[in-house]
């Protein structure tokens, strides 16, 4: 029998790594990547939340199939974003956009 | 008795296995230097999660992970990816600064710090987990629930899966009809720009005449 709390450890490692990763990059495909890994921290949360119930229902399970639609509608959001981004800016780096501006302040 | 506690001895290797694969694959999305590589990483990630769902008995969600992740947001960033001349550029990370580093650790730190007290001083561990009905059961039960009394979730998320969809498609419109109304701040100085032909835009001038009479009749 695997305890709850390792599940919650892993899923909260995975959670500190997706923050980790949307604090640290300027790509924006990294940034949508690190929001990925977290929604996948969440995930296995939940569905160790529902295994480890006084009684089995279905409700984590249900929720993790909501979270991963809303998590796929949300990265083809991010996607036609970023290519407006790219289209604009001609990067998808965050930093280089700042930095020009900068630069251009000067 | 000795077959049981190799079984749990079992499934807890199995655990640490997928759990070190997991967290290692997540690392590597988030810190190989090579885009494409990275997206790929966050593909096998995403299928070794799936892991996780088998040892919880969640087999419906083990498909669905590996077809919406694995299967489906992977190859959509992989898309973005190409779609993007300078996406593969690795010198994309040179502005990570040192600062901005240490800022992004000392927070996930602090997230898994809390975790933790959350996960180990709460007793959650105390809690067993109970079993699961058999695998057809399992389908049968989750489909039940979803469709019989949570039918008004499925819409909705239906209805957001569409709304981003068509929200998606009006973006990238907007962004065409945006290339021929540059919203800079040298063409609003300059609205002469548009009758200049000479330049790096008199080459798409055809093409961008048409596009306009298109954006216009819609």
């Amino acid at each position: 029998m695997i305890p709850l709390s390792w599940y919650l450890v892993v899923a909260f490692m995975l959670i500190g790594l997706g923050a980790y990763g949307m604090v640290t990059k300027r790509n924006l495909i990294r940034i949508i990547i690190g929001a990925e890994i977290m929604a996948n921290g969440v995930n296995i949360a939940l569905v160790a939340f529902s295994i480890y119930t006084s009684v089995f229902t279905f409700t984590g399970q249900a929720l993790v199939i909501i979270v991963i639609s809303v998590t796929a509608a949300h990265t083809a959001l991010a996607m036609a974003l970023m290519l407006m981004y790219n289209a604009r800016y001609s990067t998808v780096d965050l930093g280089e956009r700042v930095a020009a501006e900068g630069s251009k302040s000067e | 008795m000795l077959m049981q506690g190799l079984e749990v001895l079992l499934e807890q290797a199995e655990f640490f296995v997928i759990a070190i694969v997991v967290l290692g694959l997540a690392y590597l999305a988030l810190e190989h230097r090579e885009i494409t590589y990275a997206v790929f990483f966050f593909g096998f990630m995403a299928a070794a999660v799936a892991g996780f769902y088998i040892l919880l008995e969640a087999p419906f969600l083990v498909g669905i992970q590996i077809a919406v992740y694995t299967g489906g947001i992977s190859a959509l960033i992989i898309f973005g990816v190409l779609l993007l001349p300078r996406a593969q550029d690795s010198s994309l990370e040179i502005f990570q600064t040192p600062r901005r580093r240490r800022l992004g650790l000392l927070l996930s730190a602090a997230v898994m710090l809390l975790s933790a007290v959350l996960a180990f001083f709460y007793p959650w561990s105390e809690l067993s987990p109970v079993s699961p009905p058999e695998l057809p059961q399992n389908i049968q039960g989750l489909a039940a629930w979803l469709w019989d009394s949570h039918g008004i979730y499925v819409e909705m998320i239906a209805l957001i899966m569409l709304t981003a969809l068509v929200g998606s498609v009006a973006i990238l419109k907007r962004m065409k009809a945006e290339e021929l109304r540059p919203l800079t701040a040298e063409s609003h100085q300059e609205p002469a720009g548009r009758k200049d032909t000479a330049g790096s835009g008199s080459a798409s001038q055809p093409e961008t005449a048409g596009e306009e009479k298109e954006v216009g009749s819609e």
